[in-house]
């Protein structure tokens, strides 16, 4: 708050005595060279407060070039050539300078126009040939660009030859068919594009004056893309103006500001201008621009501080708190305080066993003086049973193990306690993952194998590699090149090669399948070039290897490697929205350069961490729960109410269908039954899908039907038959009111008196005593349900009713849906 | 006024500063997503006209050559028994069984080139517009459900996708399923599991009233520690199921005891008893299907009868034909007469048509290689006929509409562009609401 203030009054200060920063500089990208007429350069001015921290003031700059005859230079800090030579610009605020030389070259000669690098990017620019428009399978009204220009040859058929030429028109350029529709001259279901006024209609006009060329095989072709600056912070309101470099393979630079597609992945937080102005709105948080330009992308991130004070923030218990605490101090976002010892153990139970603490666990753990109490607790539930049921069942789903033919049983529960053994004894996750992914063998001796059954086709098992454990989408790759990452067709299919020699043969089971290594060179055919791609790790060269190898371990030895730069991230990724509702990247399994983390320090560090661990699950768990990030309140503080990315506080989340079903069974003590399972099972223990169709309850509650690799398939949202199902249905209510069950159990009880009673349903409920008012309604309630029935006989009927009638409202209390 | 800082007021602000308060204010406006404040204010004011869709679905695939498209000019073992007659649209001529279409044909659309037919005996198609075959993980979503999450009002009276459907005998013809998108946007299907929770089990009206004040009291943890809407969402849930089960809005939009017997008697009864392996033919669903819409329902599915008539083709239409011809005819001169037919957009079709023979059983069997479609209302230009057949009414020979473009009208129809919309599937990636380039009807819009 205090920080806020002051800048307020030096914004005063500005407009009086003048400028009150401390230094200035002008950023170019590059030896600002403008080649030819219609170059340009932008340039983005910085200023240093006194208390170190930037800002942008290029609109705010007089600027004066010198000589001035050279060049033009617009309000907004855009320069362009007038004539040959080389002038210094001065940029000048409040008695501070800061300077910079732009020459011009060859401002007479028109530049040959390369149509990949400047007549491409601006169909991507103008959104032409997006997946909506011209750029989906098919076209737009017949006429077809490549989405986001990935196949320049391919547009320049189009646009050249397609149709006999009828969309250029060489001899009159601006009516040419291109120019009329996308100026809206002609009608045009796009609406008008581009202005005739503006530069890229102008760069439209002079590559159909030049004969609509291709260009050259000399011609530099772009390998990387810089933009300015890569983050800042900034204050709610306040703009950020971008530059943005293309470096080409024969060392040239070009200045690409106002060629390139601009992206906003939080429009309500952030708009960004076609000529890369970024304008925050006046949320608090993070945002990040994506920069667009052929084939590559950049971003620009920036932090939106809220300004409040962070003096005092609860006591670091480890790494995460010092990164966490760090990103809040600089987005000045008080965290709320440490929660209390009963929602921490309902809270941590939740997230690791997937179960309510028992009323004894309870009151040993409220009761406990150790200091290192929770750490104690969460040592034992990573010791128990309960943790292997839970996050087996997590894994379970996203693995796909779903019943989709009844003589998928046995290998489905062979599966599901493979999983589940190898969570208890904390199997490394490295060799988790690559006893999965080099399965071989029949499902009795390795059930490992029935994943590839379950996900039996070969495009399907390198995108569910990819997606579950690497954290990359790779599908799109299938038909073009990613939209929002470095990976083409070719990398899609070197991937691919990874799974093409999986043999299949009829298992000891009918319906099973053995699966081994079909000897042969393991390739797939890229669909455009039908070049024969051999196996590629993603982002490294191509192996060769042996007909007798089997590429998939030689997959799951580059996964597991200590340096690959995808598994260990996903995974911590993963674990962290696990325990925290957000993941650092969001979707959790959707990693990218695009896709920033909330807190990218943290990410590398877990991550880190965690292969410094090798690989140790139990110990990530570990470390996230003894963390005070963890264990922070979910109550609010004054400031960080609406914060949902920086964990200044806990998330609270409605308990999951099989958790939800547990805790009431739990509560009311009438188990559910599954068919052919033991009375005794819970859901979260149930190994397939096959138990929804069963259960109306877990499939209004959003049980996933084991159909994707995402854990998204898993809804949390409420809806209206959930209401309905927990407040009035029949199943609830016969639990309510069974003859075994805790209503009945509380009004057959003599021994304790009613406070007792009641406590011990709060303790079940929410670990936690009762508070007095609470328990005045509930004794209250009890007393007077009792008062209005005369004859004695009918008390038990009474007093049960009115058990079932408190144990019904804890259910439907958030404190109990929700996990917080 | 809504009060949108709800508690918070009293937990923090009274010590606060002014400026903080606003900030603080800010903060939780941020949070709370202005759709929803719209829509809240909506409720308390202005008209509840929206865009909305009712669609019938008949099981087992309609004889389309016995309905709109007669082919008198076709041999007598592919003609069949039933004559033309002239509707209120000159040169438009369908079934004499259909009268009372036929006496407002002049607000029908009347499709009779549908074709893309899978040839599955399933709702699947007419549900989705889709295939079958190579779906998305987690399944292609039905109509209702793409409208569900793309202007679902949560807080109007009626789930944004009402399902009136009964579960039917042969599971394929069933619909409301699961699908990418996931289970709060599959329909509410009252006739389905929910049924039993609607009406109260083993309580009292006065206990569960006893209850809700009792939870009320037990139920004080704090909504602004959730931002991400859930607790809200939960809330409001809670209130329309209370709503259900005392003095329900939505069962009243259910009940046409409730409604003008006058109004009633227009609809037609039908009957109660499931057809064949499918639906009963209940002409009060039509009703109900209105009444719906008007409780803020963006669509409504009914399935209506059985078609699927492989013998007696000519007995069975004379059974279904008036009922089904006076169901659909009450519903849309009634839109018509509450000024809804501009916003509420009408579609009876089933998955396939009837081959061009008669079999010896006096029946047609399954035809995917033409079927047809009764469009109405929607703001559309009513009262033709798209598309032709041949002779004997067995291929489209003029303008084939695919399944895809009644979609594509469809969702044309309640504002929303089906070539530029796109949902994310499971996988992350936009899919578009229908394949490319299948537009809406152009003769329509």
């Amino acid at each position: 708050m205090i920080r806020f203030l002051v800048l307020l009054l030096w914004s005063v200060a500005l407009t009086v005595h003048g400028a009150p920063y401390s230094d200035l500089s002008i950023h170019t990208g590059r030896e600002a060279t403008l080649l030819g007429p219609d170059s340009s350069q932008q340039l983005v001015v910085t200023a240093t407060l006194p208390d170190g921290s930037l800002k942008d003031v290029t609109r705010e700059v007089e600027f004066v070039a010198e000589p001035a005859e050279t060049i033009r230079i617009d309000d907004v800090g855009e320069v362009k050539p007038k004539q040959n030579g080389k002038t210094t610009v001065t940029a000048q605020i409040g008695g501070l300078e800061a300077k910079t030389t732009v020459e011009v070259a060859e401002v007479e000669t028109i530049q040959p126009i390369n149509f990949p690098n400047e007549v491409v990017p601006l169909f991507t620019k103008f959104g032409c040939n997006g997946g909506g428009c011209h750029g989906k399978s098919g076209g737009q009204n017949s006429f077809k660009l490549s989405l986001l220009g990935f196949e320049p040859l391919e547009d320049f058929d189009y646009l050249v030859k397609e149709s006999r030429g009828r969309r250029l028109f060489p001899a009159a350029p601006h009516h040419s068919l291109l120019l009329r529709k996308g100026t809206g001259e002609l009608p045009h279901g796009g609406g008008s594009r581009l202005s005739k006024e503006s530069p890229e209609y102008q760069t439209l006009v002079r590559w159909i004056e030049q004969g609509m060329p291709y260009g050259k095989e000399s011609d530099p072709i772009v390998e990387r893309l810089e933009v300015f600056p890569k983050e800042c912070i900034v204050e709610p309101g306040a703009q950020q103006q971008l530059q943005v470099t293309a470096h080409y393979n024969n060392g040239t630079t070009r200045d690409v500001t106002r060629v390139v597609q601009y992206e906003s992945n939080q429009k309500d937080m952030a708009e960004v201008s076609e000529s890369g102005l970024v304008t925050m709105g006046d949320q608090t948080g993070d945002i990040a621009v994506m920069i667009r330009f052929q084939e590559l992308v950049d971003v620009f991130r920036a932090t939106i501080p809220l300004g409040a004070p962070v003096e005092t923030l609860p006591p670091v218990r480890n790494f995460i708190d010092d990164l966490v605490y760090s990103k809040l101090k600089t987005l000045g976002l008080p965290a709320s305080e440490p929660c209390d010892d009963a929602t921490f153990l309902r809270r941590v139970t939740l997230d690791i066993a997937g179960r309510l603490p028992e009323p004894v666990e309870s009151e040993a753990f409220l009761a406990s003086t150790a200091p290192n109490k929770r750490e104690l607790w969460i040592d034992e539930l990573l010791n128990g049973t309960d943790y292997a049921d839970y996050f087996a069942n997590k894994w379970s789903a996203i693995l796909r193990n779903k019943r989709k033919n009844p003589a998928d049983k046995r290998g489905n529960y062979a599966f599901h306690a493979w999983v589940r053994q190898s969570l208890h004894e904390n199997l490394p996750f490295d060799q988790f993952v690559s006893r999965i992914v080099a399965a071989t063998g029949e499902i009795g001796h390795n059930p490992a194998v029935a994943w590839f059954r379950a996900v039996n086709k070969r495009e399907e098992q390198l995108q569910d590699i990819a997606q579950v454990f690497l954290g990359v989408r790779l599908q799109c790759a299938q038909c073009h090149h990613h939209p929002y990452e470095k990976w083409s067709q070719k990398d899609y299919y070197g991937f691919s090669a990874f799974f093409s020699q999986v043999g299949k043969k009829p298992g000891l089971q009918p319906g099973e399948q053995l699966i081994f290594h079909r000897p042969g060179k393991a390739q797939a055919e890229h669909p455009k070039t039908k070049e024969k791609v051999g196996p590629m790790p993603l982002g490294k060269p191509m192996l060769d290897l042996d007909a007798d190898e089997d590429p998939r371990e030689e997959l799951a030895k580059w996964m597991g490697g200590e340096n690959n730069p995808f598994l260990a991230r996903m995974l911590v990724n993963r674990y962290w929205k696990h325990f925290f509702g957000r993941a650092l990247v969001e979707p959790e399994d959707d990693m990218r350069v695009t896709n920033p983390a909330t807190n990218p320090a943290l990410l590398d560090s877990l991550a880190n961490s965690f292969v410094v661990s090798k690989f140790d699950l139990k110990q990530l768990v570990r470390t996230i729960c003894n963390s005070q990030t963890y264990q922070l309140s979910a109550t609010p503080n004054e400031y960080n109410q609406s914060d949902k990315q920086n964990y200044s506080r806990f998330y609270p989340r409605r308990l999951t269908a099989e958790v939800l079903l547990d805790s009431i069974d739990n509560l009311t003590d009438v188990p559910t039954n599954f068919p052919g399972q033991p009375l005794s099972t819970r859901a979260v223990q149930l190994p397939d899908d096959s138990f929804n169709a069963g259960s109306y309850f877990l499939t209004v509650f959003g049980r996933p039907e084991m159909d994707s690799a995402c854990e998204c398939e898993r809804t949390q949202d409420a809806n209206l038959a959930q209401s309905l199902h927990l407040l009035n249905s029949k199943g609830i209510q016969d639990k309510l009111a069974h003859k075994d069950g805790r209503a009945s159990a509380l009004t057959k009880d003599k021994q304790r008196p009613t406070e007792a009673k009641i406590s011990d349903l709060y303790l079940r409920a929410f670990a936690r005593p009762p508070k007095a008012e609470e328990l005045a309604v509930a004794t209250g309630y009890l007393d007077q349900k009792l008062a209005a029935v005369k004859e004695e006989e009918k008390h038990p009927e009474t007093e049960q009713q009115a058990y079932e009638d408190i144990l019904w409202a804890l259910i439907n209390t958030k404190e109990f849906l929700f996990n917080h | 006024m809504l009060n949108i800082f709800g508690e918070s007021r009293g937990t923090f602000c009274d010590q606060q500063s002014r400026r903080n308060f606003i900030k603080v204010g800010a903060l939780g406006l941020g949070g709370l997503s202005l759709p929803q404040l719209l829509r809240a204010e909506q409720q308390g004011g202005k008209g509840n006209s929206h865009k909305a869709i009712i669609m019938i679905y008949m099981p087992g695939g309609p004889p389309h050559q016995d309905m709109y498209d007669l082919k008198m000019d076709a041999p007598s073992e592919v003609r069949g028994e039933f004559k033309p007659i002239s509707t209120k649209v000159p040169g438009i001529r369908i079934c004499e069984h259909l009268p009372r279409l036929a006496s407002i044909a002049d607000k029908c659309v009347f499709v009779n080139s549908l074709v893309g037919s899978t040839g599955r005996h399933a709702s699947f198609q007419c549900m989705t517009g889709r295939s079958h075959n190579n779906q998305p993980p987690g399944g292609w979503p039905e109509l209702g459900s793409a409208l569900s999450q793309l202007c679902g009002d949560p807080l109007a009276v009626s789930p944004p996708y009402v399902n009136l459907s009964p579960k039917m005998q042969h599971t394929p013809y069933n619909f409301g399923k699961n699908s990418f998108l996931g289970m709060s946007h599959t329909p509410f299907s009252p006739a389905g599991e929910i049924k039993s929770d609607m009406s109260l089990n083993g309580i009292s009206l006065e206990r569960l009233g006893d209850r809700k004040s009792l939870l009320r009291s037990f139920d004080r943890f704090r909504r602004e520690v959730d931002q991400s809407g859930m607790m809200h969402g939960l809330d409001s849930f809670n209130e329309q199921a209370f709503d259900v089960l005392t003095s329900s809005r939505l069962l009243e939009a259910l009940d046409i005891e409730k409604e003008d017997p006058a109004i009633r008697a227009r609809y037609g009864k039908g009957t109660e008893k499931a057809q064949g392996d499918a639906a009963p033919r209940l002409n009060e669903q039509f009703l109900i299907a209105r009444r719906l819409v008007e409780a803020g329902a963006r669509v409504v599915t009914l399935s209506y009868s059985f078609w699927d008539w492989h013998g007696l083709n000519f007995k069975l239409a004379k059974e279904n034909f008036p009922d089904f011809d006076q169901a659909l005819s009450a519903l849309i001169e009634d839109l018509h007469q509450r000024g809804m037919a501009d916003d509420t957009t009408v579609l009876a079709w089933g998955e396939f048509g009837r081959t061009p023979t008669i079999n010896p059983q006096g029946g047609r069997d399954h035809w995917p290689r033409v079927a047809n479609a009764l469009l109405a209302c929607g703001g559309m230009n009513t009262g033709q006929v798209i598309g032709k057949t041949d002779r004997l009414g067995g291929e489209a020979t003029e303008r084939g509409v695919h399944f895809q473009e009644i979609f594509a009208t469809l969702y044309h129809n309640m504002g929303i562009n089906p070539n530029t919309t796109t949902i994310p599937d499971l996988t992350g990636r936009p899919q578009f609401l229908v394949d490319t380039n299948y537009k809406p009807l152009h003769e329509v819009i």
